[in-house]
């Protein structure tokens, strides 16, 4: 009697480590060039899922204003629904309750012809809850809390992937800057140095000797 | 009788948690993105040093036809342009390499045959650092299970997020460095365009005498 329960008691544990090793879900963040359209799917286990996530237009080639447009990103579901809609942004955290399982398509649309590269995060979490304890004797209330734990930990981890596209976004403008000071810096004394060259040339013809003869 | 039954099912579970090359069980991990007919999809990631990435991919076969499944190549490629990995006319494909330098690393994806005029979807399961380790062999090697290991997981994962927030302090004092090097820059170039401004004057009033 006690020798099987012993057997259950290490089967439980091995199942509800499969179980939960299955639930680490967690991609990294991934950029990619937006010409037009780009989409990206993920799938969602289970209904009532939290997809969270985050994206940062980093390289945003703009000359002139600095009121970019941005991009626009839309979330639909399986069912071609709607789930999440975010206009003309630069970069944007978001999360959302899945309504069902299955494939959902996440969408960045460039209004503007210059491609622009995006970073993207997006993770699916999912907490056992209430009424999976109750179908499945071998799931404790500490692995919910265990399970809840490593959600939140994943949140600050996709917050500091949140920060590292902000700041790579900043060090490209940092760059840009930087290229744009020297450039115009460089040109401005050229410019100046040959319209001064110039100047001089053209009055010292204004006032020389053959000219005066002429004139006279 | 339920230990039996119980065990099989642990069996059957663990069998198909070890076949990483098909996923049976639909696990939310990898990426799905659309390779177009012709050019090239590219994703890319900034990656510090010395930091493992692990990724696998595959062609998702979405259409239930007899046409066979659309083959695609692809390469990852260092930030110096070092080729890391390059596989042509696959439906599957894996690779791991640790990264000895830190900048943009890039996998691109296209489909070779031009049998395939619409676009193929393709599985991208990419992991760096922390989510790349194998923690069933940790787990065999320790000797540790269920709990124990889900809390071990979640200590690797805190030290991971240490490390990143050391990484992005450096980082952002780095960009400070170079903004306040700008800045000062402008201050010099505007104090030296005037005086070059007044000493071209000068030289104009000079030379036109």
């Amino acid at each position: 009697m006690e020798k099987t329960l012993r057997r259950r008691h290490a089967a439980a544990i091995y199942m509800v480590t499969a179980l939960l090793l299955s639930l680490i879900s967690r991609i990294s963040s991934l950029s990619v060039t937006v010409n037009d359209v780009e989409c990206v799917y993920e799938y969602v286990l289970y209904e009532g899922d939290t997809v969270s996530g985050n994206f940062v237009v980093v390289d945003h080639d703009i000359f002139w204003g600095s009121d970019h447009p941005g991009i626009d990103f839309i979330v639909t579901s399986p069912a071609d629904n709607t789930v999440h809609t975010v206009k003309g942004t630069s970069g944007d955290k978001f999360e959302f309750k899945a309504p069902r399982s299955g494939m959902f398509k996440f969408c960045f649309h460039n209004p503007y012809s210059t491609p622009e590269t995006v970073s993207f995060y997006i993770h699916v979490g999912h907490i056992p809850n209430e009424h999976n304890l109750a179908k499945d004797e071998h799931l404790d209330p500490i692995n919910v809390k265990i399970a809840e734990l490593g959600e939140a930990l994943e949140s600050v981890t996709a917050e500091q992937k949140y920060l590292k596209a902000r700041d790579a976004r900043h060090r490209h403008t940092n760059e840009s800057t930087r290229k744009r000071v020297i450039g115009y810096t460089l040109g401005e004394y050229l410019v100046l140095a040959m319209v001064s060259a110039l100047q001089v040339v053209y009055i010292r013809r204004l006032f020389s000797k053959s000219v005066a003869y002429n004139r006279v | 009788m339920p230990t039996v039954a119980a065990l099989s099912l642990i069996v059957l579970l663990l069998c198909l948690m070890n076949n990483n090359d098909h996923n049976m069980i639909p696990v939310a991990e990898a990426v799905w993105l659309t390779i177009p007919s012709t050019g090239t999809k590219c994703v890319s990631e900034e990656i510090q040093n010395n930091v493992v990435v692990l990724a696998d991919y595959h062609v998702v076969d979405e259409t239930v036809t007899e046409k066979p499944s659309p083959l695609i190549s692809a390469r990852v490629t260092s930030p110096y342009g070092n080729n890391l990995h390059h596989n042509e006319n696959v439906t599957h494909g894996q690779f791991a390499f640790t990264t000895s330098e830190g900048g943009n690393y890039m996998v691109c994806f296209w489909v070779d045959s031009s049998h395939h005029d619409a676009s193929t979807t393709l599985s991208l399961d990419w992991r760096i650092g922390i989510a790349a380790k194998d923690w069933e062999t940790v787990a065999k090697k320790d000797k540790i299970e269920g709990i124990e290991l889900d809390l071990r997981r979640l200590e690797g994962l805190v030290q991971a997020i240490h490390m990143k927030l050391i990484y992005l302090k450096k980082r952002e004092a780095d960009m400070r460095e170079v903004s306040e090097a700008t800045n000062s820059r402008v201050a010099w170039s505007s104090i030296m365009s005037l005086g070059v401004c007044i000493g071209v004057s000068v030289l104009q009033l000079w030379g036109g005498r």
